[in-house]
C-alpha cells in the first residue's frame, strides 16, 4: 500500500484532476498538503524570476536578412511576372503567324510555344513554389550560404532579362529554350541552397 | 504608435502592427523593441546557453519579419501570443537539433517520500537549479507553468504526446524539489 502521493497524482491535483485515492489521502495527510503548498510556491517562485536581457542587440543582423529576403521576393515576383508577359507575347505571335490565312508565315515554328519550352517554364514556376515554402524555414543563414544564395539570386535576375528581351527581339525557339533552360537550372541550384540549409531535426 | 508602460515594456498598437505586416522596416523594428526582452527570456530559460538564447531571438523575428504578412489577429494581446509561440517553437527547434536527451532516470519509486531528505549544504537556489534540468524537462516546466500553455501544446509543438510532457514535467518538479529542499 503507498503512503504518499507521487509528483504526477500532486500535479494532477494542483489541476483540480487526480484520483479519488489521492484527493481522499490529501485531505488527511498533512505531508502531501505540505508537498502541495510546496508545489504552489515554487511556480510562483519561477513566474516571479525575472526578465533576462538580451546581451546584444540583434535587430542589425535580423533587418539586413529580413531586407536582403524582401529584395530577393520582389525581385523574383516581378522578373516572374515579365516572364509571364513575355511567354504570353510569344504564345500569342507564334499561334497567329502559324494559323494565318496563307498558311504558316516563315519561322513561325521558330517563335512558337513547344512541349519543351512549356515543360521548362511549368519547372521553373515549380521551383518558384518550392522556394517560397522553404522562405518561411527560420533558420538563420551563414556567410557562406547568403553568399551562394545572392550570387545564384543574381544570375537568375540576368537570365529573367534576357527572356524578356528575347520576348521582345522574337528571338527563336532555340534561344528561347536555352534562356528557360538556364533559368530551370539556376533556380534548382538556389533551392537545393535553401534546402541544405533546412537540414532534418529530430529529438 | 508605440507607448511604454511604467515598466519600460513597449505596447505596439493595431496601426503598427498593421504597418509591420505591409513589410515596413522601421515598424518590424518597433515590434522587436517591444518583444526582445520577453523572446529572449523565454529563451534563455529554456536553452542551454546564452548563445543559443541570441540565436533564438534572431531566428524568432527573422520568422516574424517573413510570416507577420498572414498574422491574422488583432491587437497587441494576439501579437504577444503568436511571437511567443513562434520564440517558443524556435528554442525546442534548437533543442531537437542539439540532440540532448535526458540521461538521468526516476528512480523506480517516484513517490516524494522515497526521495532522500536533501543535504542543505548542495541545496540551490532556484535560477541554478533551473540550469541543472535537463533542456526538455526545463522547457517544459517552463512553457507549462510559467507561460501557461497546455500538455497538449506542448506536445505538439514537441511532436510528443500528451503523456511525454506530463511526465517530463513531473520529472523536473520531483528534481526541483529534491534540489531545493525545503524552500
Amino acid at each position: 500500500m503507498r503512503k504518499h502521493c507521487t509528483m504526477n497524482e500532486l500535479l494532477a491535483l494542483r489541476e483540480g484532476e487526480g484520483t479519488a485515492w489521492a484527493r481522499e489521502h490529501l485531505d488527511g495527510c498533512s505531508f502531501c498538503q505540505r508537498e502541495l503548498e510546496l508545489l504552489h510556491g515554487r511556480v510562483a517562485a519561477l513566474r516571479a524570476l525575472p526578465a533576462i536581457r538580451p546581451p546584444r542587440d540583434r535587430w542589425t543582423v535580423v533587418r539586413e536578412q529580413a531586407a536582403r529576403e524582401q529584395r530577393g521576393t520582389r525581385l523574383r515576383r516581378t522578373a516572374w511576372g515579365a516572364l509571364a508577359l513575355a511567354a504570353s507575347v510569344t504564345l500569342m505571335v507564334g499561334v497567329k503567324a502559324l494559323n494565318s490565312p496563307d498558311g504558316p508565315m516563315p519561322g513561325a515554328e521558330e517563335t512558337a510555344m513547344t512541349p519543351e519550352l512549356t515543360e521548362l517554364m511549368s519547372r521553373s514556376r515549380d521551383l518558384e513554389a518550392a522556394l517560397e515554402s522553404y522562405g518561411t524555414d527560420g533558420r538563420v543563414l551563414n556567410a557562406r550560404a547568403a553568399g551562394i544564395i545572392a550570387g545564384l539570386e543574381d544570375r537568375i535576375a540576368v537570365v529573367d532579362a534576357g527572356i524578356v528581351q528575347a520576348g521582345v527581339r522574337r528571338d527563336t525557339r532555340g534561344d528561347l529554350v536555352d534562356l528557360w533552360r538556364s533559368r530551370v537550372d539556376l533556380m534548382d541550384a538556389l533551392v537545393n541552397a535553401h534546402v541544405t540549409r533546412a537540414a532534418y531535426v529530430g529529438f | 504608435m508605440t507607448r511604454a508602460t511604467t515598466l519600460g515594456v513597449v505596447v505596439l498598437d493595431d496601426i503598427a502592427i498593421e504597418r509591420a505586416r505591409t513589410g515596413d522596416l522601421g515598424a518590424l523594428e518597433r515590434v522587436y523593441r517591444a518583444y526582445e526582452g520577453l523572446v529572449y527570456s523565454l529563451a534563455r530559460r529554456i536553452c542551454r546557453t546564452e548563445e543559443d538564447a541570441e540565436d533564438v531571438l534572431q531566428e524568432t523575428f527573422l520568422e516574424v519579419c517573413r510570416s507577420i504578412r498572414g498574422f491574422r489577429g488583432t491587437g497587441p494581446g494576439s501579437l504577444t501570443a503568436w511571437v511567443k509561440r513562434v520564440a517558443a517553437s524556435k528554442a525546442l527547434m534548437r533543442i531537437r537539433r542539439q540532440k540532448y536527451r535526458d540521461a538521468d532516470e526516476l528512480p523506480e519509486d517516484g513517490s516524494l517520500a522515497a526521495q532522500r531528505p536533501p543535504d542543505v549544504g548542495l541545496q540551490l537556489d532556484l535560477e541554478a537549479a533551473l540550469t541543472r534540468l535537463s533542456e526538455t524537462s526545463r522547457a517544459v516546466v517552463w512553457m507549462h507553468d510559467v507561460e501557461g500553455y497546455t500538455h497538449e501544446d506542448i506536445a505538439e509543438m514537441m511532436g510528443k504526446t500528451v503523456s511525454f510532457s506530463k511526465s517530463q514535467l513531473a520529472r523536473a518538479h520531483t528534481r526541483l524539489r529534491g534540489w531545493l529542499g525545503e524552500e
